[in-house]
């Protein structure tokens, strides 16, 4: 019985680290627009590179802050590594202009990424649970 | 007699898992868990084409004609493309309704969707959501000039 208790225990561990480290890559600032009937998001692609743009048009990847040449030379990177269907997340702060995401999208085209997605909110989690 | 005792050794002999320090770790986890876990947002992937560099080079031959959305900062309005002048100012309700009878005819058809520069991207969420909600998954993207 010990050993089986020991694994589950590190299995709970490894879990809890690894959302915890997920959630951290987000910025919690950003307010996303509300799509009630958008498709959830069931299966990510590993290759998936998430960028947001705040409210004020600033673009980040795993909260590091980035200019739009840099973004656009990580994306050729990303394209050169992963080929042209390399999947790109886009978190656009619901406030934010759309020449701001626009930088973000033709950076993408200009990359020969073509898969680009938007990223809202399907469902506000309950509060209180 | 003898056999008796031995089967009280050998009943002795058998090791105990006490299982009260292992209730109380379960219990200690669950109430740090319902302290600190966060709740988290379901999210939406809203997929939408963009014109690759090749696309643009192909852009000789006319495209051929769809419906066309421009959302601006204040307003929604619907037409073909190729032409300006049968763009109208509509509302969220009869876009809404606009949109299910498309939906109706064909739901393989792309829908254009441009953009105004100053618009908030909330208000391109908003029309990718009704796109979703009629089952429209054909969407171009793109940015007035």
């Amino acid at each position: 019985m010990t050993p089986m208790i020991d694994v589950v225990f590190q299995m709970i561990i490894f879990f809890v680290v690894t959302i915890e480290m997920e959630q951290r890559l987000i910025n919690e600032n950003i307010r996303l627009a509300m799509s009630p009937d958008g498709p959830a998001i069931e299966k990510k692609d590993p290759r998936t590179v998430v960028v947001e743009v705040d409210a004020d048009g600033r673009i980040t990847i795993a909260r590091a802050r980035i200019s739009a040449q840099m973004f656009t030379k990580i994306m050729r990177k990303a394209v050169s590594e992963n080929g042209q269907n390399t999947p790109v997340l886009i978190r656009g702060d619901a406030r934010t202009r759309h020449s701001d995401i626009r930088r973000v999208v033709d950076a993408c085209t200009q990359a020969g990424l073509w898969k680009v997605s938007f990223a809202a909110t399907k469902e506000k989690a309950r509060k209180g649970t | 007699m003898a056999r008796a005792r031995m089967r009280r050794g050998a009943a002795a002999e058998e090791p105990e898992i006490s299982m009260t320090p292992m209730i109380d770790v379960v219990f200690q986890l669950l109430i740090f868990f319902l302290v600190t876990i966060k709740p988290i947002d379901i999210m939406a992937h809203l997929d939408v084409f963009r014109p690759t560099l090749d696309d643009q080079k192909k852009e000789e031959e006319p495209p051929p004609r769809m419906v066309k959305i421009v959302v601006y900062r204040d307003m929604y309005t619907l037409g073909l493309t190729g032409t300006t002048a049968d763009d109208k100012v509509i509302s969220v309700a009869n876009l809404e309704k606009k949109l299910a009878f498309l939906a109706g005819l064909s739901k393989s058809q792309t829908i254009s969707i441009s953009c105004a520069g100053d618009s908030p991207h909330g208000r391109l969420i908003r029309v990718l959501n009704l796109c979703a909600k009629m089952g429209l998954t054909n969407l171009s993207v793109t940015s007035l000039r």
